[in-house]
């Protein structure tokens, strides 16, 4: 369908307002739209590729974003409940107490965003018990936190500490990252997954979820 | 007194209200692709040394219009603070371009240079790295020996009394008070108790800054200190807090800011715009004495590669060119010690910066991010380029040329770039100095870079 070709191209391009109005000609004329959401989606995969070869930059991708938030207004009033489009899991992140370093963390929601997850960023510089209050609040699947400097990797420590003495720890998957950590450092804090950086920690937490369904 | 300081605080409660995400994703990227688009500005990669003063002018114009349309934001009051045109121009025409920086007779004149200046840069020695509490006094004494060292920005400490720091702590301030004593003991003891000292990385928050202003055993105002940003253009009541002590209690104040190549400022472009308006930006906000430039790549987190030495390049002429203002040029390389590729890089960085009219801050290894990996001699030997550049007179043209051939050695090399070895493994730490075959390395690099056109002193 040659309108959906256009819309495709319309989001890679971060056009919303063209996004809008042939979203609108796809519903009128009666599109699957599950399908269209998953050509749709497959395409902003790609645009991640393209992010993570440096080929584009972050603005493009956000445009991209905002252009694919525009066309699922449109659709969503109209996915009857049992058609409508399950979240792939809950990710809570934020980066450690005393870090203001963001785009790791930016980078991270954005693209569990894109890929269909529900993400309640905390942003930067997060008290240890705050993260643990809103993924319980948010009932969570994952608790994500970045660390940018060595003097606040240990308040990544300190959110895996307060699990265990809250006896919560078996409620969320902790995965940890950022420039100064390893995964030697997050297997002896207790963390269930690591990654340097914002691309492999969107692959991490999909195979932490998708090993407890 | 810096430039208005208390009207503009106050703008910090008193601006406009945004949504963070709308000032990131939607009034920065928007003006930033909007000022590009209007004075043309374009990234070469065949020429990362770009001799183009229309383009060099282009950037500076581009992060001038950026900037006044943008303003800064308050992440704690959720406000943009913002500057008018007639301020920014009067906060320019009244900055120094000189000051003098350090005590007696270590002091040091830390100025504006022109874009191919034959005035060496003022180069401060700094490894931008955490080492470990043993070592820390031995690495300062270190770097304090180096010659060409007209101010240090030490290690920092990774752990106090055998602890690990962690920010907003106790152990942050003791960390950060037992850093300001060392540097200041090893200082006196290598025959230099005067020496600016750029301080103390450790104290990461306010309060740990606050904490080491004490003239005798710590923090100087005849010293330089550093407040930075967040990513892009914001900053937070912690950062206008260390701003306004600095200006209270003297001290040399810098603006730290990396823009992140590929992020909210976009490709070469932008960052090289973004990172010139950082310039007004701690002119303006912190009222800093001096920028310190740290753009860098956001997968490789350095900016030696191609298209990161052309930023450097190009906003350091745009500054350059168009203001008097002091900056300085912090080389972030991709490998760590005891590799040739290490040299290279470093005296790519140095090339580029110093024709280009900047002061050198160098050099942090090993992606900035692996503890111990950091030591003087690659500082040395970019010191070393910096100085003899700018005594030969070298042109941008000429450096261009000859950072094309250094990239040519280790361009590839960028992605699996080796991790090096430590500060241990590499010195004899008891007596401070390089292990033979360490020194066999940077004369054998020295011997390379001056096959390529470096003249150097010594």
């Amino acid at each position: 369908m040659e309108t959906i070709k256009q819309l495709k191209d319309a989001m890679v391009e971060g056009d919303d307002a063209r996004c809008a109005e042939l979203a609108r000609e796809i519903v009128a004329a009666g599109a699957d739209l599950r399908a269209v959401i998953a050509e749709l989606a497959a395409e902003m995969e790609e645009v991640g590729r393209r992010f993570e070869e440096m080929e584009i930059f972050l603005p493009e991708v956000l445009l991209s974003a905002d252009a694919m938030t525009a066309i699922m207004a449109v659709f969503t009033p109209e996915l009857s409940r049992d058609t409508a489009v399950a979240t792939k899991g809950t990710v809570v992140v934020g980066t450690a107490r005393g870090d203001m370093h963001q785009i790791g963390k930016d980078l991270v929601a954005l693209f569990l965003q894109i890929a269909g997850f529900e993400v309640v960023d905390l942003g930067t510089d997060v008290d240890a018990l705050d993260f643990i209050h809103e993924a319980e609040r948010a009932n969570a699947d994952v608790i994500g936190i970045s660390s940018l400097m060595t003097t606040t990797m240990p308040g990544a420590t300190e959110v895996v500490t307060l699990l265990k003495d809250k006896g919560v720890r078996d409620r969320f998957k902790v995965v940890v990252g950022g420039a100064p950590t390893s995964q030697e450092w997050a297997d002896k804090i207790g963390a269930d997954g690591w990654a340097e950086e914002s691309g492999g920690a969107i692959d991490v937490i999909k195979e932490l979820i998708s090993g407890r369904d | 007194m810096a430039y208005r300081q208390w009207e503009i605080m106050e703008r910090a409660s008193t601006g406009a209200f945004m949504e963070e995400k709308d000032f990131l994703n939607k009034r920065i990227t928007s003006k930033m692709r909007a000022v590009i688009k209007e004075y043309g500005v374009k990234f070469d990669p065949a020429h990362p040394v770009p001799t183009d003063d229309a383009m060099a002018d282009a950037v500076w114009q581009a992060a001038w219009d950026f900037f006044r349309d943008v303003g800064v934001y308050n992440q704690d009051t959720h406000r943009v603070i913002e500057f008018s045109e007639e301020e920014m121009r009067e906060a320019l025409y009244c900055a120094p371009s000189s000051y003098t920086v350090g005590l007696g007779k270590d002091s040091r004149v830390f100025g504006h240079r022109t874009v191919e200046d034959p005035r060496p840069p003022f180069v401060i020695f700094s490894p931008d790295i955490t080492y470990h509490e043993a070592d820390f006094f031995q690495a300062c004494v270190a770097y304090l020996k180096e010659p060409l060292l007209d101010a240090i920005c030490s290690p920092l400490l990774e752990d106090f009394q055998g602890r690990a720091i962690q920010s907003k702590t106790p152990f942050e301030i003791g960390g950060s008070m037992e850093h300001a004593m060392h540097l200041r003991s090893a200082a006196r003891l290598m025959g230099v108790p005067g020496i600016c000292m750029i301080a103390v990385g450790t104290a990461e928050t306010d309060v740990a800054q606050l904490s080491v202003s004490q003239p005798d055993w710590g923090i100087r105002p005849s010293d330089g200190r550093l407040v930075s940003s967040i990513t892009e253009m914001m900053t937070n009541n912690a950062m206008l807090n260390k701003g306004a002590h600095y200006q209270m209690y003297g001290s040399f104040s810098g603006n730290l800011t990396g823009t992140i190549y590929g992020a909210y400022a976009g490709g070469a472009e932008g960052t090289a715009i973004m990172q010139a308006a950082y310039h007004l930006m701690g002119l303006l906000l912190y009222g800093c004495n001096f920028q310190q430039n740290f753009p860098f790549h956001l997968k490789h987190g350095s900016n030696t590669g191609r298209e990161m030495l052309w930023v450097v390049s190009m906003y350091s002429q745009a500054v350059s060119r168009n203001t008097h203002l002091v900056q300085d040029s912090n080389g972030f390389a991709n490998a760590g010690p005891g590799t040739d590729m290490l040299f290279y890089e470093a005296a790519a960085h140095s090339i580029a910066s110093t024709v280009s009219g900047a002061n050198l801050w160098e050099t942090a290894p090993a992606r900035n991010k692996h503890a111990n990996h950091g030591t003087p001699l690659e500082a040395r030997l970019a010191a070393e380029v910096g100085h003899a550049v700018a005594r030969q007179g070298m042109t941008r043209a000429q450096a261009d040329e000859v950072v094309n051939l250094l990239l040519a050695k280790y361009e590839a090399h960028i992605p699996d770039a080796p991790l090096g070895q430590t500060f241990q493994e590499l010195y004899d730490v008891a007596k401070a100095v390089p292990k033979t075959e360490y020194l066999d390395l940077y004369y054998r690099a020295k011997e390379d870079i001056a096959a390529l056109g470096v003249e150097f002193l010594y």
